[in-house]
């Protein structure tokens, strides 16, 4: 949950105060992984949230590693002007930190190694002086075979390494590493809050870690992992009343059809992906909402020739956005009963809660714990939900801005499948039926889109659709 | 103060009166529509066909939790707050109905002794002695006792339980390993050990003092000095042989002064991250939590439910005099107040002189296609399903809205933040209420709606070691009384709040 929805005078959300997370680690620790997805998951909340890299700041202003001083990154004796080098590149960097918490920026990540503890006092100090709270963040790993791993499919190639033979780049790499293994003091001090994570996330230590939005780091940091699985998304069959969330109606006749549609269409997907990528053998789990249309989706999942390896859940949490006291309504009544809001919600779709209603901002709180536990969860996951709640969860996986959630497309008929890659997602989208239900209106005979329910989807509909998962995405 | 993104909206310009809810039990069109539809849910292919749909709404039976077997295994040195910190998880993860039993090897030994005195008429040496480690006779027995409750716990996780818990010292690393080994044998259970380290001198002389005050039968003929000397001499028989918690493959939890410093390894599984999460957020901090409902509102004077209505006249009073009570009993200490985003919860609390918080999970049950009628209009327009609710509330959601479980899992976020803050007022509703109640209390599922919360009624608890502490102040506001008993049972709910310790694992 992130809780308590409300914006304070600063524009800073859940009176947490702005954050520095200083990474500390040794090179190819994923450090940066962890960076990125922890910023993913913050911006998704809704809290202003950057990486800041001083590795990328150090490559924009003087560039690969070839342009470097061979001793810029020996930790031992320096030229003076190596250092005055380094000097300007750090202080460059804290000047971005600075400049995006002026700008109304509320939690930084600074990536860089931070090895050593003189350099890490001085620079939390500078920050808690002006109130920013400061959380070391330590990536250690001792297994061998993950750090290769990280350096082959990652760091070779950087811009420091392009046009070299990617061994010899591996073998500079260990260089750069040993080096600074001489010098590196791990985080045993317990002068700031720090959270120690041990072998991507075997062994996590966390020390004096108080704060709202503290305390989801850590939980977020103790549910994530990076073993391969695919998650899938599709929609619910047609029901009976598209437009109202009250009725909480049952499948139509072609939803039932499509049901089957989809449980045959998965089937076959998964069959052709342990082909594509062998010796996994991981079981289904499949989400639905508790609402009928959705759960009924799931119906097939259940019958004796697939239930050995699928597991159906209901999860309460996942029902479509609230449409409040506009439940049914169509466009033109609510115009009339309810001119205000109308024009506040066509302004601001994501943020605007109709009478009674959610937002689409609220319906991310009501999901963030599905999305922690869509994080841990390892077997394939199939999330057969209301187009509101899959837009939520793919903007989160994708890294969508929360802004641009209310206007992603999903498509009825469509699967859409999500794979996690270390720095992001793969996301593919298959189309696989075309009923009653997944077009309206565009050719003749075939029927017209129900306009009454209009809250969920009012921004798809106005304000183009934003892809995912189609080719022309990449 | 801190505007909520939407609350305004309440309150705008309205050229007319909205149309009444498209979908709403009230009239005839929900009926016809569930008749019309009826041969069209034909459509599944399926051999067995889900149940289809129709009137106000149906029970939903408990989620499937009989995969979930985990033996969490306590360590640490007496008086370090293991037994406070099993019963608090014990609580907790009740709530969540999982089927949870603490298995304390002292109670066991307790038990066992008070047997042998009243058959034998033996009284055993329960005093430090027995528990040095040279003294080899108590050795074994000790010994013995822990592995008695371990196999009581694993046959009662057999039996369908979901998370037992072994509240022993454990405190060497060859115990450990039995208890590993013991537990490898089982297929589908896990162990996790949860060690509770305390360096603060005053916490564990406070556990020392509650320990030697507060009728420990072991110590039941001793002053109270000499108790608290015998339980320092037992605290050093153990230190004498303790190991803490670092082997590395084992699958642990650390917590050093109740969350200020947690590690977690080899933490794998969807409840046990819950766990971890839970008791890193626990603080030891005196404190307050305060509920109270918001003011008698109009649709409580009418007898309706849910909607979003305003307060009546003596709901006004209520808001006007509550600032006084609240700031009469804290004093000066901070408070901060969370409100629903509903209009008479906000309204409740518009005088209050604290931070305001809104929250969308603290919003009322919601009744689906009941919502805004009364329970006469409901009993008369579907009397069976009507009759099914009063049965089983806390398993019947209302169609297009919510059950009291649903509440429960909508609540879950809610009951996590409150263990991290310190004084509260939550200005909530019935239902929030009973379901934030019960959990502080630790009462059933089955009792949790027929949980009385009176309106213009301030609940003030105050969480101790073993349960909560409770007072209500009743302002002399009158209001209508909303609550409906259990028909037909004598069964009403009777919290009478238990914050001492059960020594012999013989209460409820």
């Amino acid at each position: 949950m992130v809780a308590p929805l409300y914006t304070t005078a600063s524009g800073l959300l859940f009176h947490a105060g702005k954050i520095l997370v200083v990474t500390v680690g040794l090179p190819a620790r994923g450090k940066t992984h962890i960076s990125r997805a922890l910023e993913r998951y913050l911006r998704w909340a809704g809290i202003k949230t950057q990486v800041i890299s001083l590795g990328d700041y150090r490559r924009k202003v003087i560039g690969g590693a070839q342009k470097l001083p061979p001793d810029y990154f020996t930790l031992g004796e320096k030229s003076p002007e190596t250092m005055a080098l380094r000097k300007s590149v750090a202080d460059g960097c804290e000047q971005i930190i600075w400049n995006f918490f002026d700008s109304g920026g509320q939690v930084v990540i600074y990536d860089a190694n931070n090895g050593t503890r003189e350099a890490r006092q001085k620079l939390a100090e500078k920050f808690d002086k002006a109130g920013i709270h400061v959380i070391m963040m330590e990536s250690v790993c001792d297994n061998v075979k993950v750090i290769e791993r990280n350096i082959r499919s990652v760091k070779i190639s950087s811009p420091d390494y392009k046009g070299w033979n990617p061994d010899k780049a591996v073998e500079d790499y260990w260089g750069r590493i040993r080096d600074h293994e001489k010098y590196y003091e791990p985080v045993e001090e317990t002068t700031w809050p720090f959270i120690r994570i041990i072998n991507v996330g075997e062994k996590i230590m966390v020390n004096d870690i108080r704060g709202y939005v503290q305390s989801r780091i850590v939980f977020f940091l103790m549910n994530i992992h990076n073993r391969y699985r695919r998650i899938y998304f599709a929609r619910s069959g047609q029901s009976l009343i598209e437009h109202s969330y009250k009725a909480d109606s049952d499948l139509s006749p072609s939803g039932w059809e499509y049901a089957e549609r989809l449980k045959e269409f998965v089937m076959a997907r998964r069959k052709k992906s342990v082909v594509e990528k062998p010796g996994s053998s991981r079981r289904l789990v499949v989400w639905t909402s508790a609402r009928r249309r959705s759960h009924h989706t799931a119906w097939p999942f259940l019958t004796a020739d697939v239930a050995k390896d699928v597991k159906v859940v209901e999860k309460p949490q996942m029902s479509e956005i609230n449409p409040g006291v506009w439940d049914g309504l169509a466009p033109d009544q609510v115009k009339k009963y309810y001119p205000d809001e109308w024009e506040r919600f066509v302004k601001d779709p994501y943020a605007y809660r109709a009478p009674r209603a959610e937002s689409y901002h609220d319906l991310c709180v009501r999901l963030e714990p599905i999305l922690v536990e869509l994080e841990r969860e390892q077997e394939d996951l199939l999330i057969i939900g209301h187009a509101s709640v899959i837009r939520c969860l793919l903007a989160y996986l994708i890294g969508l801005p929360a802004s641009e959630i209310p206007a992603i497309e999903v498509a009825r008929g469509d699967l859409l499948e999500v794979v996690p890659t270390s720095y992001g997602v793969h996301s593919q989208a298959f189309h696989f039926w075309d009923g009653p239900g997944r077009n309206f209106g565009d050719e003749p005979g075939e029927p017209g889109k129900d306009e009454n329910n209009f809250y969920e989807n009012y921004a798809e509909d106005t304000k183009g659709k934003r892809k995912i998962g189609y080719e022309s995405e990449n | 103060m801190q505007t909520p993104l939407a609350d305004e909206s309440a309150v705008s310009s309205r050229v007319s009166s909205p149309p009444p809810a498209m979908f709403g039990a009230t009239g005839p069109m929900l009926k016809q529509f569930d008749q019309s539809t009826a041969s069209s849910r034909k459509g599944s292919q399926s051999s067995t066909p889900p149940v289809s749909v129709f009137g106000i709404g149906n029970k939903v039976a408990k989620p499937d939790y009989s995969e979930a077997k985990i033996v969490l295994a306590m360590v640490g040195l007496p008086a370090r707050g293991k037994s406070y910190l099993s019963n608090k998880l014990m609580r907790y993860l009740k709530w969540l109905e999982y089927d949870v039993k603490v298995f304390n090897v002292g109670q066991l030994r307790r038990t066992r002794a008070r047997q042998q005195a009243q058959q034998a008429g033996i009284r055993e040496n329960h005093t430090a002695e027995f528990f040095s480690h040279n003294n080899e006779e108590a050795t074994r027995r000790r010994d013995q006792l822990a592995e008695d409750s371990l196999e009581m716990l694993i046959q009662w996780l057999k039996d369908g339980g979901n998370v037992g818990i072994h509240d022993a010292t454990n405190s060497t690393k060859s115990r450990r390993a039995k208890i590993e080994a013991r537990v490898a044998k089982e297929k589908g259970m896990s162990v996790i050990f949860l060690e509770s380290v305390c360096n603060d001198p005053a916490v564990i002389a406070a556990n020392i003092a509650l320990k030697v005050s507060s009728g420990d039968p072991d110590y039941k003929d001793m002053s109270r000095e000499e108790a608290k000397a015998d339980f320092l001499r037992r605290i050093k028989e153990y230190e004498s042989v303790y190991e803490t918690i670092t082997e590395p493959h084992l699958s642990y939890l650390s917590i050093t002064d109740v969350g200020n410093q947690v590690t977690v390894s080899h933490i794998h599984g969807y409840l046990q991250s819950r766990i971890a999460f839970y008791l890193m957020n626990l603080h030891l901090k005196p404190r307050s939590i305060f509920f109270s409902r918001h003011g008698e509102s109009q649709y409580n004077v009418e007898g309706k439910i849910g909607g979003d209505a305003s307060l009546s006249t003596r709901g006004l009073q209520y808001a006007s005099a509550l600032p006084a009570l609240i700031t009469d009993n804290i004093g000066d200490a901070p408070l901060t107040v969370w409100t629903s985003t509903l209009q008479r919860t906000i309204q409740t609390a518009q005088h209050l002189p604290y931070t305001k918080l809104t929250w969308k999970s603290l919003d009322e049950l919601d009744a689906g296609v009941c919502d805004g009628m009364t329970y006469e209009e409901i009993e008369q327009a579907y009397p069976e399903d009507f009759a099914n609710r009063d049965e089983d509330k806390f398993n019947y959601r209302y169609r297009g809205g919510e059950s009291y479980r649903d509440v429960v899992v909508r609540l879950e976020p809610v009951i996590m933040e409150l263990e991290r803050q310190e004084n509260i007022l939550i200005i909530g509703h019935q239902a929030i209420l009973r379901c934030l109640y019960a959990y502080f209390h630790n009462l059933p599922q089955a009792d949790l709606p027929y949980i009385k919360i009176p309106l213009h009624t301030v609940i003030k608890l105050t969480p101790k070691a073993y349960g909560c502490d409770e007072e209500r102040y009743m302002l002399p506001i009158g209001a209508v009384d909303t609550h409906r008993p259990k028909p037909a049972a004598s069964t009403q709910p009777v919290v009478t709040p238990n914050t001492t310790r059960d020594y012999f694992g013989t209460e409820k």
